[in-house]
């Protein structure tokens, strides 16, 4: 059946955008910031698992971590001494000076690993199992269940830890926040950091089954941002929803509607959410 | 201050300027026509950008998507009918702009901040699919436009467009409209209280801005041979445009021009010295503009602490 394999392939594919649009949902949620160059962070995560294949043949599901690391760091250094000089800009500002650091990015990437689509095959790449009609690849389960768990890991973190529970209070109330000892230069940078090693991370997922290439994160950025909208700004289960209910509408807008024309169904589900529903699956009435 | 049209000496200096840039053909330099027709392309789509992100306060960024509808509705007019008149070319695209702008700006003009921000992001994207699937069109290969004999006539047309838009904003600007777009960016509540009709005057203002960016497309795909989907809906001609008003100052008659004169030279000399990584170069300076300058030359013109009132934006905006 047809209908089930694209139903599974989406929701395959929803647990990376799941990742992809829980970073996002966190710097926007928090900072009010829309990154565009989230999609640079992610091709960079992709490139450091491609990196570590092809020179030690590191397997990437173990770069998962490493990647989150080096963006993490890359991010908070981003943050502390870039953005916060102009965050409570407006809103114009904070938009292009994150392309312009997209822009800088995925040019220094071009530079140094050069426009030719790269990929990482690894031993298990192709192996599948099936159950009845819909076919499976084992990467791909795979890369669905790390999704979760990273998810899960972030819901966790961010509601129990006492720098997690600085963050959400700083959503909330920043100046509240701030008289209560939380050091807002570097939570912000704390959470811009958690955005780009979570785009790195994801990155290191998708070049498990996507071909690299240095403009490959770019149109994750709409993704990232309807899956946001779809499931509801700001928190985890919004960006996890919104992630596995986008997948799932690509993947039969792809079967149905035709393939290359992703943005435009993008645009549409974005606004009939706005329209219907403008606070999300799960969101919460705010004022 | 310069009040709603900007400093009065920037914008008679900036005139002046314009003035000169019509000489340009008469130095029979294809290079010069080149990158003068590119600074008043720039200049334009940035004046129609300014209208909307600038007066109104909707900070668009799709505008590419009218350019590009210019572009395709001039090649169309010589691929099918082989109308090779600009003006027609000129206006077709105007009333095709306007129209597209007007039933795409009804639904998107609802959103506010981030959420219109990247609608129209989404809308410039999709409407560039939409082409590539569309056979009529020449689809993902695009097709030829022959080009005029008299090349110059391009770099004209272009001068006329550019200069017409920045009549318009500046007859705009002083009118009741542009108070109207002003109020709505300050406070859209208390504009609806006053009585202006916020849907009614951001359509409007999305509508002329957009006539400017399809009258400049639809110059560009003429002078430029060849239209395909990358070519029309060029990133380049969506976020250049957004930089150089701010450059030159968001909400001003004159910040547009001289922002797309001050980045396309930038742009240029990279182009010319590092061709491999002018893009990467192009990053940095919007980096640094964003940064160091997010309120625009005009602004430090007004502001007479120079550098202290520089450092002070760094202060105001920092947590």
């Amino acid at each position: 059946m047809l209908f089930w394999q694209d139903l599974v392939n989406g929701i395959l594919v929803g647990g990376i955008f799941a990742v992809v649009a829980l970073g996002f949902s966190l710097v926007w949620g928090i900072m009010n910031i829309i990154n565009l160059a989230h999609g640079a962070f992610i091709m960079m995560g992709a490139y450091t698992a491609y990196v570590l294949f092809a020179t030690w043949h590191v397997d990437p599901f173990l770069s998962i971590p490493i990647g989150f690391v080096l963006l993490y760091a890359f991010g908070y250094c981003i943050q502390r001494f870039v953005i916060n000089y102009v965050v409570r800009a407006p809103l114009l500002t904070t938009f292009l000076l994150t392309f312009g650091l997209s822009l800088l990015i995925v040019n220094v990437a071009l530079l140094i690993f050069h426009g030719d689509t790269k990929g990482i095959t690894t031993s298990y790449s192709g192996a599948n199992f099936s159950i009845g009609a819909v076919t499976v690849g084992w990467t791909k389960l795979w890369t669905l269940l790390v999704a979760l768990a990273i998810t899960a890991i972030m819901h966790v973190w961010l509601s129990s830890s006492r720098t997690g529970r600085a963050i959400r209070a700083m959503a909330l109330d920043i100046d509240a926040a701030q008289l209560t000892g939380v050091r807002v230069s570097h939570l912000y940078a704390v959470v811009f950091g958690l955005g780009a090693g979570l785009a790195g991370a994801a990155g290191v997922l998708i070049s498990l089954s996507y071909s690299l290439q240095p403009s490959m994160g770019d149109p994750f950025v709409i993704t990232a941002f309807v899956c946001c909208v779809l499931g509801g700004l700001g928190t985890v289960q919004g960006a996890l929803v919104g992630g596995l209910v986008y997948g799932v509408l690509e993947s039969f807008g792809a079967q149905y509607i035709g393939t290359g024309l992703q943005d435009a169904v993008a645009l549409v589900v974005l606004l009939l959410v706005l329209i219907v529903r403008p606070r999300g699956i799960l969101g919460k009435v705010t004022a | 201050m310069g009040g709603i049209t900007g400093n009065a000496t920037a914008l008679r200096v900036t005139v002046g300027i314009l003035v000169l840039l019509a000489f340009v053909p008469l130095l029979h330099n294809g290079y010069y026509e080149n990158l003068g027709r590119s600074v008043l392309m720039f200049a334009t789509l940035s004046l129609g950008w300014n209208l909307i992100g600038g007066y109104t306060g909707y900070v668009s960024f799709g505008n590419v998507a009218f350019f590009g509808l210019g572009a395709y509705t001039s090649a169309a007019l010589w691929q099918h009918w082989h109308q090779q008149s600009l003006l027609v070319a000129v206006l077709c695209a105007i009333v095709v702009g306007v129209v597209f702008a007007a039933v795409l700006g009804l639904p998107i003009l609802r959103l506010r901040g981030h959420y219109f921000a990247i609608a129209t992001l989404g809308m410039a994207l999709a409407l560039q699919e939409i082409v590539a699937n569309i056979d009529w069109l020449g689809a993902g290969a695009g097709y030829a436009v022959r080009p005029l004999d008299a090349y110059s006539s391009y770099y004209v047309a272009m001068w006329i467009v550019c200069a017409g838009s920045m009549l318009a904003t500046y007859l705009i600007a002083r009118s009741k409209l542009g108070y109207a777009f002003v109020a709505i960016r300050e406070n859209e509540e208390a504009a609806a209280v006053l009585g202006v009709d916020p849907t009614r005057y951001k359509v409007i203002a999305w509508a002329i801005g957009a006539a400017m960016a399809a009258a400049a497309g639809a110059v560009f795909a003429g002078a430029n041979g060849f239209i395909d989907p990358p070519t029309a809906f060029a990133t380049d001609s969506n976020v250049f445009p957004i930089v150089m008003a701010l450059l030159g100052g968001v909400g001003t008659v004159a910040g547009p021009l001289i922002g797309a004169i001050i980045l396309t030279a930038i742009n240029e000399s990279l182009w010319s010295r590092f061709p491999q990584i002018h893009t990467l170069f192009f990053g940095a300076v919007i980096v640094l503009v964003v940064v160091f300058l997010p309120r625009g030359l005009l602004w430090l013109l007004d502001t007479r602490g120079g550098w202290r009132a520089v450092a002070a934006t760094l202060g105001a905006y920092r947590v």
